[in-house]
């Protein structure tokens, strides 16, 4: 049984229906919030009592992708943080853009939901507008997407790990906010200087200065070796012009194929180099200190769509989606508390909801929205299973500006839960699922054991190798960042996997990279179930008389930024920075710099363009702003 | 001798289509491509600018670099700034953060200014041709005040390339 908390129950047959006898099955009461700064008389008197306590607000945090703001009220003294809120400070208009236009275009458009990863969500809206249209793409064309996506990931991963994290296990970092660690760090021997050249953590964490360091100009590099086998299928990056439903309009031949596999192949050695790395550093500073095994914790609950189809597999239909995600290179599935509850995409996808109580947005049931009763419009999927009200196929968009509140809305986030669980996705997710499941159909490279995966590394300058990824024990921001550099080696294997295959469908003459199709002009439904670099990323869409009726995104960023919801959990972040010691070395409260908390939501690789963008005016999409949300006196009108 | 005195000369242009006035810089580069050759060549450089300097690293040194396009400053809208960009470089976590933005996505005039500054590419003569925009909103099409504005920038983006 996968579903605690949701009314939902499988017959003998493992099909799923609602529990018998229960009424109002999805309602729920809305627990309060009491935050500790919302009684601001309270926390004044508690500051003024105690020079330790303070409001630390990071407004906007950098060196993350796009606009979010984090509040916190932390105990110097005690080292440790007493109240955290996430905001996401700009509203994304996609949703509402895209009601009403040609499902082609959401290809187009939703791309540009993200200036990191577009081309995930070309590809997921392509998923969905295939299972919409009744297409298959052939096997080549899938074979184009999984490359596609792969390049992605090799441009997304090693930016995060040494231009967005990476800064803050730097030399100038370290030496600022812990300089009895950098004083060991310049003494520690590297262990893995055969495969990375360091011979002491300190000439490491100075290589990943920014700017000036080593590796990060080596990652900027890399990011170009990505990029330039991208657009070699996708016509440019990060908005490919060759996504279509049914597969791709580009022409493949095998000077392509050529092009890409000497790309990839550069990301074996530097994949062996990051995992050594960060390898290294993490453990150094477990060493140093266990504590920071703490930094970043929450409980081990985690969800991912699965990636990567097999390109006999995949048929687009949601009644076979079961099938075809267990064969997918990275298998869906959820962890909860620690252990794998299900592989089945339609499991995942049925326990969604999505909660608004502290989101600037109307709850799209009551008002005499959606069918004006409070009953949702869909209350099965395609393949019968129970959905939620708050369902994504249910949700609407319905911004409701209003002012900054901790105890009501604060964020333009909504609050994701599955089986009303706070759920984190990313490379890790990806990776920890695959390797417990241990269902991977392609072994050729990757093997599962169901307590890691063994990556086995052909030669390149460095000679083949076999490189393991445990399921780490304990789970905190320093995992996250070992787990993604892990990442890199296992996307380039699947990547490299899936050219093999390419080559050989290209020898057999199976050439074909797309399908043709017509739009449909009565009602269909589609999801694409699919990820980007951070993970989980789904589009909803349903859609009549040619065009889109309902478009519903829903991202790896939406559900780890998440404000609490409605039964006062927190979101990811939240949970995540409030557990988090506070290790950092200062001696007055005037010196604190919130490192730790700064590497925890950074471990996250936060991309809130894909959360949220401004919206005015019914159609206004812009960049950036900084957004004070950091008092209580006042509501800070948005 | 070529017909642009011999100089070897980048017109590119900045921005982000269907963003109204954000829009003039990849505008231009539409109206002059017909003009490239003989030393000048026109480009939409409206993508991050760390691929820009690795781009620009790459090729054959430019003896010139005018870039175009609008930028907010808080000046009266429609307001046209032609300079010589004298290569200062804002402190260090400013350009990081440049760099930050640059790899996620943001598109802008200063940051490729920045980005490019700081890991090179760029000659050492770089003009800038900039409109303060009145609306940056989705659509297509200027605004009022920009629009009027137009002539004069073309011409000083033409006068930039001169010997």
């Amino acid at each position: 049984m996968c579903f605690k908390n949701l009314p939902i129950e499988f017959d003998e047959q493992g099909n799923a229906r609602l529990k018998d006898g229960v009424a109002d099955p999805y309602s729920y009461e809305v627990t309060e919030l009491n935050p500790l700064d919302q009684d601001e008389e309270k926390l004044q008197k508690l500051m003024a009592r105690n020079g330790h306590i303070r409001r630390v607000d990071f407004d906007p945090v950098t060196r993350v992708a796009g606009a979010l703001a984090f509040h916190t009220v932390v105990d110097l003294e005690n080292r440790e943080v007493l109240e955290t809120d996430s905001m996401a400070t700009l509203f994304r208009g996609y949703e509402v853009i895209l009601k009403g236009r040609d499902p082609r275009d959401a290809i187009f458009i939703s791309s540009r939901a993200c200036g990191v990863c577009g081309g995930v969500h070309a590809t997921c809206a392509a998923l969905c507008l295939e299972m919409a249209f009744g297409i298959t793409p052939p096997p080549m064309g899938i074979v184009a997407r999984n490359l596609l996506l792969s390049l992605e990931y090799l441009y997304d991963h090693p930016l995060h790990l040494f231009l967005l994290a990476g800064p803050d296990f730097s030399e100038p970092a370290v030496r600022e906010t812990n300089p009895e660690i950098w004083a060991r760090a310049e003494g520690a021997p590297a262990r893995g200087k055969a495969l990375h050249g360091f011979a002491t953590i300190g000439e490491m964490m100075t290589a990943m200065t920014p700017l000036t360091g080593s590796l990060y100009a080596e990652a900027l590099h890399m990011t170009r070796v990505a990029r330039e086998a991208y657009v070699l299928i996708g016509g440019k990056y990060p908005h490919p012009q060759t996504v279509v439903p049914g597969g791709v309009s580009a022409t493949i031949d095998i000077s392509d194929l050529n092009e890409i596999q000497l790309r990839i192949a550069k990301f074996f050695d530097y994949g062996q180099k990051v995992a050594a790395i960060w390898d290294d550093l993490v453990d150094f500073f477990y060493e140093v200190n266990p504590e920071y095994r703490k930094v970043g914790q929450r409980p081990q609950n985690l969800i991912d769509c699965g990636q990567w189809d097999d390109p006999y597999a995949f048929d687009a239909t949601y009644e076979n989606s079961d099938a075809w995600g267990e064969a997918r290179w990275a298998t869906p599935g959820v962890i909860v508390e620690g252990e794998l509850v299900t592989t089945s995409l339609q499991n995942v996808n049925m326990g969604v909801e999505e909660f608004i109580e502290h989101s600037f947005y109307e709850d799209w049931t009551k008002n005499g929205n959606g069918n004006g009763d409070g009953s949702p419009r869909f209350p099965t999927d395609p393949a019968g299973n129970p959905l939620s009200p708050y369902h994504p196929w249910n949700k609407e968009t319905i911004p409701k500006p209003g002012g900054t509140n901790w105890k009501e809305k604060y964020s333009w986030s909504t609050a994701p839960r599955w089986d009303r669980r706070a759920m984190e996705t990313g490379p890790y997710s990806r990776m920890w699922i695959t390797a417990a499941a241990n269902k991977l159909p392609h072994r050729r490279f990757i093997d599962s054991t169901g307590h890691s995966l063994k990556l086995a590394v052909p030669g390149a300058g460095l000679p083949a190798a076999e490189v393991e990824w445990n399921i780490p024990t304990e789970w905190g921001a320093f995992e996250r960042n070992r787990a993604r550099a892990h990442a890199i080696l296992y996307t380039a294997l699947i990547a490299y996997d899936n050219l093999l295959i390419g080559l050989d469908m290209m020898r057999k003459g199976e050439t074909k990279v797309s399908t043709t199709y017509k739009v449909p002009k009565d009602f269909r439904t589609g999801v694409g179930l699919w990820g980007a670099g951070r993970g989980y990323l789904t589009h909803h869409m349903t859609m009549d008389d040619g065009v889109i009726d309902n478009y519903q995104i829903l991202t790896p960023s939406t559900w780890m930024a998440s404000p609490r919801d409605p039964f006062g959990n927190p979101g990811p972040y939240e949970e995540a920075v409030a557990a988090t010691p506070l290790l950092e070395n200062y001696e007055k409260p005037e010196d604190y710099k919130g490192i730790d908390i700064l590497r925890t939501i950074r471990s996250f690789d936060p991309c809130m363009p894909c959360t949220t963008h401004i919206h005015t005016e019914g159609r206004v999409i812009s960049r950036d702003v900084v957004t004070c949300a950091c008092g209580v006196d006042d509501d800070h009108e948005h | 001798m070529d017909e642009n005195g011999g100089l070897r000369v980048l017109v590119g242009g900045v921005g982000y289509r269907n963003l109204r006035d954000g829009s003039i810089g990849p505008w231009v580069v539409e109206q002059l491509e017909g003009r490239a050759g003989g030393g000048l060549e026109v480009e939409d450089v409206s993508y991050h600018p760390v691929g820009l300097h690795q781009n620009l690293t790459d090729r054959e040194p430019y003896d010139r670099v005018v870039l175009v396009g609008a930028t907010a400053r808080g000046r009266e809208p429609g307001t046209l700034d032609a300079y010589r960009w004298d290569g200062q470089l804002p402190p260090s976590e400013e350009i990081q953060a440049c760099v930050s933005e640059a790899v996620t996505g943001v598109i802008s005039l200063p940051n490729v200014l920045v980005v490019c500054g700081a890991f090179g590419g760029f000659p050492d003569d770089v003009r800038v041709i900039e409109i303060e925009p009145a609306d940056e909103g989705w659509g297509e099409g200027f605004s009022p005040v920009v629009e009027e504005r137009i002539p004069e920038l073309l011409e000083a983006v033409w006068t930039s390339t001169e010997p």
